[in-house]
């Protein structure tokens, strides 16, 4: 524990690993105080007209008489060791089924993103650059009518235009070019209305500053300033928000993957949570902690090393004598996570 | 709102001529629930794909489990035999099984099989298979946490054997007529014993539960789509069907598509061929647009209310005929449903075999339930709710989130005894949180009923209480003498015509004592499906046969 950046490095690696085991229990608590489960809930199926004592059989063939200490133990023990037991509702194998879903939402994911980064930057584009009739008005009105519609609303639309009204796609073929570009759309567009609100605003002030009139009063052309000039400074603190436009995209995918008809985590998620299928709700929230502790962790190593400024001697000690005498370490993915 | 700009815009995006066309072929096909193989002139066609759009595929495939679901019947009635074939009037009529007689008693059964049947696989369907099946299906499979088929009449079950290869001989310690339909029922597939040997996680993955159906799995993905294929070979499907050899179609899609405009949509749009569960308020336009709407009726329970003799206020016959007689099931079947329901005649469905009218026990009559209520003590409030006692005439309805219009029809149901001096409250939950605060709570003072059987041998275990195991829906336990003697002659009943006579007076009974009040008769799957389908026939739980079915285009 020589160097400060091993010592810096190494408690918060320990305080990631801690968030990830508090997130697994405490979903566990929560979701362990729910009534029911879903074997005794299937079992319980009108249809079947079961007994008590043949429910019991089969409630404790699963392990749910067992006292919760004892199922907590058993789950965080299989977790550990990268088991993540079998879910109770399909009973398959819970490994398994996020391999199977985790693509189908990864490749959604990761075009809407593009799809709303090229949409806020057609909105951006719009405000600097159109003249200022229209420039102010409709581009800037766009973000709040794109969040203000509901995410369902617009998947429906899209449906029924471009997949009943224009055969584009069919529902059918969820997983489809134009279907996922569709879906990515729909995703998009509530996530772009962010995007834009920060890049115009930044663009706003940037566009104040004074080389900007310098520019202008050179003759410059309103396209060519934007993207001679106000782009790149006005998209770096737009990429920012693109940790916490993650998140958003990942909780949006639940709603589009349904209305969609696709597989994906967020159907997973659903299934899961209507059935109270513990095993697969513990292991996609502890994947989903796993990532947002993973990219902050990385976020956080990576500060020193990119900022000068930022002193690790300084940041260490902050922590432990007196947070408020000295600047903390500023990491705007760190605030974020607090946030939510 | 978004219904209506849907419809304008699904019928300008249909071809016209098409619509013209299948209007045309429709007219003699529109009755759902009945086989539509007589009006059709033309030749049936091999080959073609067919989609079908569903809410879910339901939780696990171990076919135990999930044999019985809604959603997945659907599936395994296409990957899978059974021993008997049940017709939507509870006939019964020879499938894998090519006949079966029992004993004066009815304890012992024998099943003689049709031979050359195998799994697809290629492993024989043999008396060896049969009585593996069997057995699963009584006991389950515990150590696997696996429960055995609900309805199956495991309480009397000795055992199986296999005479010979084409022979087995089931044994039941107390007379059960209901045995043989049983073997009918949706739960009661005949899957390879290979499967049946597997864990319960190898059990559930589709791909190794091999059956002897007319179509075998093909590929699927948990949670999204099952695709099965025509099975070449197969030669023995049930001969009531009027075909035999191998399916017409090549395909079969099962896509999951939980949003249910979106399932007719895709129908109307021509981007699927059937649609399962739709909205009864949806079916009139997609008629008049040309769809073929499919609403069988299963055997089992009329859609009803069971009340709790042992809870206020229905401790008081008076109380629950006036229940009875204050429910409006005309204003109901025209207010929730469309035509294509059907007025309850008793409490089990008008098309299971024994069942007879008793519409007067529980006829309409607002008057008639007044005067019972006045006549038991129940005095109006200024409120216009009854009391006696310093007790409210108050009940709780809650509704059954296993069928979509029951909160519907709870609301109805409320607004019409209000009238007469009840207060009705409604309780709605999810199908989880309804198992655990509905289903078998005894404290409820009315449970909604909705299920399928095949036989009424099925009926006395819930009406009484004189076996373990029995649910005693009405909590009468072996109090009432009457209703435990008929149902007693019911389920010791060895000869089926002695059996229906004592079953009519069984129905009278029940409905008379106002134990249970029957709503409307069920249909719990719809399918909406496009007219290029033809001679799709259904089975008495209210399935589609595909194995009969081909495609016009």
């Amino acid at each position: 524990m020589k160097s400060p950046y091993a010592r810096f490095a190494l408690s918060r690696t320990a305080q990631a690993v801690v968030v990830v085991l508090l997130a697994y229990v405490f979903t566990f608590i929560v979701i362990s105080v729910l009534p029911g489960d879903p074997v005794s809930s299937t079992l319980k199926n009108p249809d079947n007209g079961f007994t008590q004592d043949e429910i019991d059989k089969i409630v404790a063939y699963y392990g749910l008489d067992e006292p919760l200490l004892a199922q907590l133990w058993t789950s965080l023990t299989r977790f550990l060791t990268g088991d993540f037991g079998i879910s109770l509702r399909s009973n398959l194998p819970v490994r398994d089924l996020i391999a199977q879903a985790l693509p189908s939402t990864l490749i959604l994911a990761s075009t809407a993103l593009v799809v709303a980064i090229v949409l806020a930057a057609l909105i951006a584009w719009g405000t600097q650059v159109l003249p200022a009739k229209y420039g102010q008005g409709v581009p800037r009105a766009l973000p709040s009518l794109f969040l203000s519609v509901p995410n369902f609303v617009i998947g429906l639309l899209l449906i029924q235009v471009f997949a009943f009204g224009l055969g584009l796609f069919r529902i059918i073929d969820s997983e489809s070019p134009w279907s996922t570009f569709f879906a990515a759309i729909a995703l998009g567009i509530p996530v772009s209305a962010q995007l834009a609100e920060v890049f115009i605003a930044n663009l706003d002030h940037e566009s104040r500053q004074e080389y900007v009139a310098v520019a202008r009063s050179q003759g410059l052309r309103r396209t060519r300033v934007f993207a001679k000039h106000l782009v790149k400074p006005s998209a770096l603190p737009t990429v920012t928000v693109l940790a916490l436009i993650v998140g958003e995209l990942l909780g949006g995918s639940l709603i589009t993957e349904s209305i969609f008809g696709r597989t994906g985590i967020g159907s997973l998620v659903q299934s899961a949570v209507a059935s109270q299928d513990l095993p697969v709700l513990q292991a996609v929230v502890s994947l989903a902690a796993v990532v947002f502790v993973v990219v902050n962790l990385v976020a956080d190593l990576a500060y020193p090393l990119l900022d000068p400024r930022v002193s690790l001697e300084r940041a260490l000690r902050s922590r432990a004598v007196s947070p408020a005498a000295d600047q903390p370490i500023h990491s705007p993915l760190q605030e974020e996570v607090s946030v939510i | 709102m978004i219904l209506r700009t849907r419809h304008t815009f699904r019928r300008a995006a249909l071809a016209a001529a098409a619509a013209a066309a299948t209007i045309a072929l429709l007219a003699g096909c529109a009755g759902g629930g009945t086989p539509q193989a007589s009006g059709a002139s033309d030749e049936p066609k091999d080959g073609g794909d067919i989609t079908f759009l569903i809410d879910s595929l339901g939780a696990t495939w171990i076919p135990n489990s999930s044999s019985i679901s809604s959603y997945q019947g659907n599936v395994w009635g296409e990957i899978t035999d059974k021993l008997i074939y049940v017709d939507p009037d509870g006939k019964l009529s020879p499938w894998v099984a090519e006949s079966w007689d029992q004993n004066d008693a009815a304890t012992e059964f024998t099943i003689h099989l049709k031979d050359g049947v195998t799994f697809s696989d290629g492993t024989p369907l043999d008396a060896a298979a049969v009585v593996a099946n069997i057995d699963v299906w009584a006991k389950g499979q515990p150590d696997k946490g696996i429960a055995r088929i609900g309805l199956f009449p495991s309480a009397n079950y000795v055992g199986a054997e296999a005479v010979d290869d084409s022979t087995v001989k089931v044994t039941f310690s107390k007379p059960t007529l209901s045995f043989i339909p049983t073997l009918g029922y949706h739960g009661s597939i005949l899957i390879s014993p290979k499967t049946l040997a597997l864990p319960a996680e190898e059990q559930a993955d589709l791909s190794n539960d091999i059956g002897s159906g007319p179509f075998v799995v093909k590929s699927w993905k948990e949670g999204d789509n099952v695709v099965l294929a025509k099975r070449d070979d197969y030669s023995w499907g049930p001969e009531a069907l009027g075909h035999t050899g191998p399916a017409y179609l090549d395909s079969i899609t099962y896509k999951i598509v939980a949003e249910p405009t979106l399932r007719t949509g895709s129908v109307e749009s021509g981007q699927a061929d059937v649609a399962y569960n739709a909205s009864p308020q949806e079916l009139d336009a997609l008629k008049d647009e040309g769809f073929v709407v499919g609403v069988p009726r299963y055997l089992g329970f009329a859609n009803g209310y069971a009340l709790n003799v042992t809870t206020a206020p229905f401790g008081d016959k008076a109380v629950r005929q006036a229940f009875s007689h204050g429910i409006d099931r005309d204003e109901i079947l025209s207010t929730v449903y469309t035509d294509d329901w059907h007025a309850a005649e008793t409490f089990v469905q008008s098309n299971v075999p024994e069942a007879t009218d008793h519409t007067d026990a529980f006829a309409y009559d607002p008057d008639k339930a007044e005067e019972l209520l006045d006549d038991a003590g129940w005095v109006k409030g200024a409120d216009g709710i009854r009391e006696k006692d310093g007790q409210q005439l108050a009940v709780t309805l809650y509704a059954n989130p296993y069928l979509a219009t029951s909160k519907a029809i709870d609301e109805l149901v409320a607004q019409q005894l209000a009238k007469i001096g009840f207060k009705i409250d409604i309780e709605a939950y999810d199908v989880v949180t309804y198992g655990q605060k509905v289903i078998g709570n005894k404290t409820l003072a009315a449970n909604e009923i909705t299920r399928s059987f095949v036989d009424i041998g099925t009926i006395p275990g819930v009406l009484t209480a004189s076996n373990p195991g029995d649910e005693d829906w009405f909590k009468v336990g072996t109090s009432d003498a009457t209703l435990n003697d008929l149902a007693a002659q019911v389920s010791s009943a060895t000869d089926t015509d002695s059996r229906a006579k004592t079953f009519d007076e069984l129905q009278q009974y029940v409905l008379e004592q106002g134990y249970f009040v029957p709503i409307t008769q069920i249909v719990q799957r719809i399918y909406v499906q496009t007219p290029d389908l033809k001679d799709v026939t259904y089975n008495g739980l209210a399935y589609a046969n595909y194995y009969t079915a081909w495609l016009d285009r």
